[in-house]
């Protein structure tokens, strides 16, 4: 059991420890002075108001880094979550603002809008690399393109409501559309809370992460997308079509990647504007890596990723750091992440492959000594 | 898989690392000269640290700003710059303390970094018309410190937030009338960065000022990028091409309203001539580009279109400081030289004059410039 | 003859267990030394202390006259001694001269010279007749060819003593013939050839001298002349050994499987079935034997539903299977033992009981109506199928890459077995496996036989098809030539029949 822990934690803490080890030398080369601020971080990123920040900022990353991981799960690099994201946004906040239903109803159909317009952004290719073996990678950067340059341009410019500012927005989503703050309930627990909200979107990330892991790890389907992702003619031999898995995978992908920008969205814009987040989509990939396509490890990945971007502000008002300083936190973190992953990966396999030979030794080892044994009496 | 997995999550940190030291230019900071008329020159060489180390020395209570640029930072040689410009004149000249910050990659922290200024200061400004929302936010949260926004109408705006907003249509009125006189060809052009209403107004503002000259006078006009796609801001090579084929389809005088893709109109602008022995001119926005541009493309810089957010900035610090700080609308206009034209290079002097009597007559009403195309 | 290489009283222990219990190994100069012993014996563990992979805990190593104690394998490399190992270790999108030269680059003035390199390695290969193209990207390249520039790689780099891991486990018989020549021009030159194999005939036809290992200890060294393969199997499994013989018949004349002249393309579309109609009957083991590349590969996917048919039918108990997917076949009682474990039949990172359900995942007890994994349901029936098939591992939570090949094709073969059939497809189910494996599988096979089903056994090895086999048929170019009665055949009469040098109505 100590050793399963290892396993697991080895590479995540390495990978920080060298992270904050080559921070601390870049800053020094920058003429600031590592320690103090490294303290500000601390001190500004504990205070509540920054950890939900954070939370807030982690929601659509952890999103984003499941949606991302189902398809490295089955070997398929769809990088196309940031097109089916904006997308999907935008036609959401359209559908949300036109409709008046109860409460409920409202949020629940803006939320399946969302996931059909993703998955149907990523199925389109899953149906190219199906029917005509393009490659996703290729496709979806096409149609990352053709999304955000081309149809939500053309719907921003259709869709625009005129007003005194100079913003480009879409109708406000009326009150029953919107995901309510969660700040009730966590006073409950702390203080009062200033000036945030913590997005009540967090409980259909939530939710998303435990269906991802439950689906993947305790249904067929996930095994299937697995093996597929592992050995593809070994799991067509068992019986699994391969292009089913392809379609499979990028429409979930494409549905959890529709649910990106709607923490945001339903939680504190309630209309989509020139402000709305875009880049969520790229972040993901790397979000996906630090945790290992695990429902939990992403969680933490995420979590990471977005306390770094928000305990960061500090730096540059405080005169300690340029904010870019996180940038290379985030970048050396994965570095360090993947190669530590990669020895520890290595050491795992030996240890398990000597035990296997072990274990085939010790069996070899008892039937000759039953057979002396035997022979003996 | 697994080899490809590495390869990516290796380009990825590198593409993040280089993004970040991409983006940390901020010791170049620039100077812009006055608009015609105003003839004090900023100091806006980097006076920050000093100031920081005096204010720390003297534990006077002064006035805090706390400045939070848009995505980029200081250092992206042309609207946050300007801002910076602003601050670090009254850093120098009124003794305040500032504080900045830059939004991060995707914009995102904005109402967060305004909530941590307020913290920390008596004035914070959010520079662009992004800062719109998350300042009504910020502003209504923290209601005794004061706000400013530079190009943000913000509706419902509490009485501590001033909009400081720009007449661009004005400003760019009068390059246009510069165009139209320049030009021999009768045919200019506009460039416009992302095809958004802040924009608009530069487009709207020129191609009133070319026909006031001549009606006939053609006029080209192309957006590099349309919204949520920011890029046309920052994209010099695509600026390059479509200035490019505006010199070849027979324009003389382009006029861009990009940012960092005017660089590609300059570059333009001076192969063009060169390649064909004829003088085709570029015309710079927000401050005076034939200061900043690069001397090898500077001379093909025929005027630019000032817009003073380094004025707008530093006027609202020093209300500030003297206790007058005022919410509401602020126009940045010609009749208070909000905006203007820049005459460094001495290309156009010879028709100042009539520069001036147009001027006069936006300020006087006579002439009502449009801000929509 | 001086000794290349003598071992003596070489032990090493692993947490709970004895590698290498005192073993004497003592190899002359110039000759080929086979070291033979079932999976898990010692072999490999012996060949990383020599090759300086890991230290022994005792014993004494003399190479060269000379005592020595290796820490890494560049000590042993400095000696003369190199190893190819069973994995090829190259870089598929360098060329072959980028490959040899890898990590020992001949540098003039600080420069690889490559014209040198290239000199070295076309001499090394006129030598010893391993003919390679320098300027070929290793991707491009046959097995085989992969081997002979491991092997050139090791020359290069100075090796007089070589030591290959079961050189002929990823080899067609072509290929065996072709290394075994390069090996015997090797030992003409004065090489010294360590080689570890299980397969007895290569054995005894290649090696100078035989030493057995079994359970980590040395059993005995002899010569290939004094014993008979029979005899070295009993000493590496330490028992009598079983024969591959089905005894009473128990075929019925209830058809299961029937292809109908069922023919099919191969992956470029060209013709590589064409044809073909076959009955199985329930209780009947068809053998299909043939030279690889005949249409039997694309028959058992035709049979499995990956591999459409262009004309023709394939039916299971009378039932047309057109249109039916792979699942359906499975689930309707078609188990499939392929014919390369690790690319069709395993998933290498995932656990045991992962891989038991592979082919199973829509069926009890792996899933609750088809969809919920079970999976402590799962591991226990893993759990069975590890101990009724022998499979050695130390839980069914590890991963499949962690057993040797052996027993993982003892956990194919038995989860295939577990399953409710009532057909099964086994395409080469004892490839690569050593001989006590080997006699499990056949004793597998011929129960599932008893027990009713219909079984279709492809296989290379023909004492294994004569054997076990109620019916033979012959495959020669994606057509039955001949079909064939295993009581009356010798192997040599099925070889030409095979190779198209007999034919069925010239002979009977």
């Amino acid at each position: 059991m100590g050793k399963k822990l290892f396993y697991v934690l080895a590479a995540p803490l390495v990978a920080v420890g060298v992270a904050l080890f080559i921070s601390s030398i870049v800053l020094l080369f920058a003429g600031a002075n590592p320690l103090s601020a490294y303290q500000n971080m601390w001190e500004f990123g504990t205070r509540l108001e920054t950890l939900i920040e954070t939370l807030n900022r982690a929601t659509p990353l952890y999103l984003s880094g499941i949606a991302v991981a189902i398809g490295f799960r089955m070997n398929l690099f769809n990088i196309g979550i940031e097109g089916q994201y904006v997308l999907a946004a935008i036609i959401a906040a359209k559908v949300g603002a036109e409709i008046n239903l109860p409460p409920i109803l409202h949020v629940t159909v803006i939320i399946v809008v969302a996931m059909i317009v993703g998955a149907f952004w990523s199925g389109l290719a899953g149906f190219l690399k199906v029917t005509r073996n393009v490659h996703e990678v290729i496709s979806t950067i096409m149609l990352n393109a053709i999304a955000v340059s081309g149809i939500v341009s053309y719907l921003l410019s259709i869709w625009d409501v005129p007003d005194a500012s100079l913003d480009t927005a879409l109708k406000e989503i009326p009150e029953s559309g919107w995901m309510p703050s969660l700040n009730g309930f966590v006073e409950i627990f702390t203080r009062d809370i200033k000036r945030v909200e913590l997005w009540g979107f967090i409980l259909v990330a939530a939710a998303v992460g435990v269906a991802y892991h439950v689906l993947i790890n305790r249904t067929r389907v996930g095994y299937d997308l697995r093996a597929s992702g592992e050995n593809a003619p070994a799991a067509e031999a068992s019986g699994t079509d391969p292009k089913k898995m392809i379609m499979a995978a990028m429409l979930l992908g494409g549905a959890v990647a529709g649910l990106v920008g709607l923490p945001e969205l339903l939680g504190d814009a309630h209309e989509y504007n020139l402000r709305f987040t875009r880049g969520l989509g790229f972040a993901g990939i790397a979000v996906a890596l630090l945790g290992r396509n695990h429902a939990v490890g992403i969680a933490i990945g995420a979590f990471v990723f977005g306390w770094l971007d928000r305990a960061s502000g500090v730096l540059e008002v405080r005169g300690d750091a340029p904010r870019e300083i996180v940038a290379i936190m985030q970048g050396v973190i994965i570095l360090a992440a993947v190669i530590a992953y990669a020895v520890v990966e290595r050491k795992r396999r030996e240890d398990e492959a000597a035990a296997a030979a072990a274990a085939t030794a010790q069996v070899l080892a008892e039937r000759q000594a039953a057979k002396e044994q035997g022979g003996a009496s | 898989m697994r080899k490809q997995l590495w390869l990516f999550s290796v380009v990825l940190a590198f593409a993040l690392i280089a993004a970040a030291c991409g983006g940390d230019s901020d010791d170049d900071t620039t100077t812009t000269t006055a608009a015609a008329g105003d003839s004090t020159e900023t100091t806006a060489a980097a006076t920050e640290t000093t100031a920081a180390t005096e204010t720390t020395a003297v534990p006077a209570v002064d006035t805090n700003v706390g400045l939070v640029y848009d995505i980029g930072g200081r250092g992206d040689q042309s609207f946050n710059d300007s801002a910076a410009a602003g601050l670090d004149k009254a850093t120098a000249e009124l003794g305040i303390t500032p504080s900045e910050a830059s939004a991060n990659n995707d914009g995102s922290n904005r109402e967060e970094l305004l909530n941590l200024q307020a913290d920390e200061s008596d004035l914070v400004f959010g520079i662009g018309f992004l800062f719109g929302d998350p300042m009504l936010a910020a502003a209504t949260a923290s209601p005794d410190v004061n706000f400013g926004i530079v190009d943000g109408f913000i509706e419902g705006a509490p009485e501590n937030v001033a909009m400081l907003l720009f007449a661009e249509e004005q400003g760019s009125f009068l390059v246009g009338v510069a165009a139209a006189m320049k030009s021999e060809a009768g045919h200019v052009g506009f460039i416009g960065g992302v095809n958004m209403e802040l924009i608009q107004k530069f487009e709207a503002g020129f191609v009133a000022g070319v026909h006031a000259v001549d009606d006939a006078i053609v006029i080209d006009r192309q957006y590099i990028t349309e919204p949520p796609d920011f890029d046309g801001f920052n994209d010099p090579a695509s600026g390059k091409v479509i200035a490019q084929s505006m010199f070849e389809g027979g324009a003389d005088v382009v006029y861009h309203a990009a940012g960092g893709s005017g660089n590609g109109l300059f570059q333009a602008a001076k192969e063009y001539s060169d390649a064909n022995g004829t003088k085709v001119w570029a015309i710079g926005v927000d401050s005076d580009q034939y200061l900043t541009a690069g001397d090898d493309v500077k001379d093909y810089i025929l005027t630019s279109m000032l817009k003073r957010v380094d004025v707008s900035v530093y006027n609202t610090i020093k209300e500030q400081a003297d206790g007058m700080f005022a919410g509401g609308v602020k126009i940045f206009d010609l009749s208070v030289d909000g905006v203007g034209y820049s005459v460094t290079g001495g290309f156009i002097d010879d028709i100042v004059a009539d520069l001036d009597d147009w001027k006069a007559k936006i300020v006087s009403g006579e002439v009502v410039v449009p801000s929509t195309p | 003859m001086a000794s290349a290489v003598l071992l003596e009283g070489i032990t090493k222990r692993f947490p709970g267990v004895i590698a290498n219990d005192g073993v004497n190994l003592d190899v002359a100069e110039g000759e080929i030394h086979a070291i033979c012993g079932e999976n898990g014996a010692g072999k490999s563990t012996l060949m990383k202390i020599l090759y300086g992979m890991q230290p022994a805990d005792e014993g004494r190593m003399v190479v060269n006259g000379q005592e020595v104690k290796f820490s890494s394998p560049k000590e042993a490399i400095a000696l003369g001694i190199g190893m190819v190992h069973q994995h090829f270790m190259l870089a598929d999108n360098l060329s072959v001269l980028e490959n040899v030269i890898l990590g020992a680059e001949p540098a003039k003035n600080g420069i690889i010279d490559f014209p040198e390199a290239r000199r070295h390695i076309i001499e090394l290969g006129e030598d010893y007749g391993l003919k390679v193209g320098t300027r070929d990207l290793v991707e491009s390249l046959e097995v085989g060819e992969r081997q002979r520039i491991e092997i050139i790689k090791v020359l290069f780099r100075g090796a007089k003593i070589l030591i290959l891991d079961e050189p002929t486990a990823v080899l067609v018989p072509q290929e065996v013939e072709e290394l075994f020549r390069n090996m015997r021009e090797l030992k003409a030159n004065g090489h010294t050839i360590i080689f570890i194999d299980h397969k007895l005939d290569e054995v005894l036809e290649i090696a100078d001298t035989i030493t057995v290992i079994r359970a980590g200890k040395t059993i005995d060294t002899v010569k290939p002349e004094d014993v008979t393969a029979r005899d070295l199997a009993e000493l590496m499994v330490g028992s009598e050994l079983p024969v591959p013989e089905t005894r009473e018949s128990t075929v019925t004349d209830h058809v299961v499987i029937e292809a109908v002249d069922a023919a099919a393309d191969d992956d470029a579309g060209s013709p590589k079935l064409r044809a073909v109609s076959m009955k199985v009957h329930k209780g009947e083991i068809l053998g299909i034997a043939g030279v690889e590349g005949n249409g039997q590969a694309e028959f058992v996917e035709a049979l499995m539903g990956m591999r459409p048919l262009t004309s023709g039918s394939i039916s299971l108990e009378g039932v047309r299977m057109k249109g039916w997917g792979t699942r359906q076949r499975r689930e309707a009682g078609i188990g499939y033992i392929p014919e390369d474990r690790t690319r069709r039949g395993l998933l290498a990172g995932f656990p045991l009981w992962e891989n038991a359900m592979l082919g199973q995942q829509s069926m009890e007890p792996y899933v609750r109506n088809g969809f919920w994994i079970q999976r402590e349901a799962a591991r226990s029936h893993t759990g069975k199928i590890v101990e009724q098939f022998d499979v050695r591992t130390p839980s069914v939570d590890v991963a499949a890459h962690a057993l040797s090949g052996g027993n993982q094709q003892k956990l194919i073969v038995g989860r295939e077995m577990s399953a409710e059939l009532v057909a099964l497809i086994a395409a080469h189910p004892t490839r690569g496996i050593d001989v006590g494996a080997q006699a499990a599988v056949w004793e597998e096979l011929r129960q599932a036989r008893a027990t009713g089903l219909a079984v279709i056994l492809i296989s290379a090895d023909l004492e294994e098809l004569i054997g076990l086999s109620d019916r033979l048929v012959v495959m020669l170019r994606g057509d039955i030539v001949a079909e064939l009665d295993p009581t009356k055949v010798t192997p040599r009469d099925l070889g030409s029949y095979m190779t198209g040098a007999s034919t069925q109505g010239g002979e009977s």
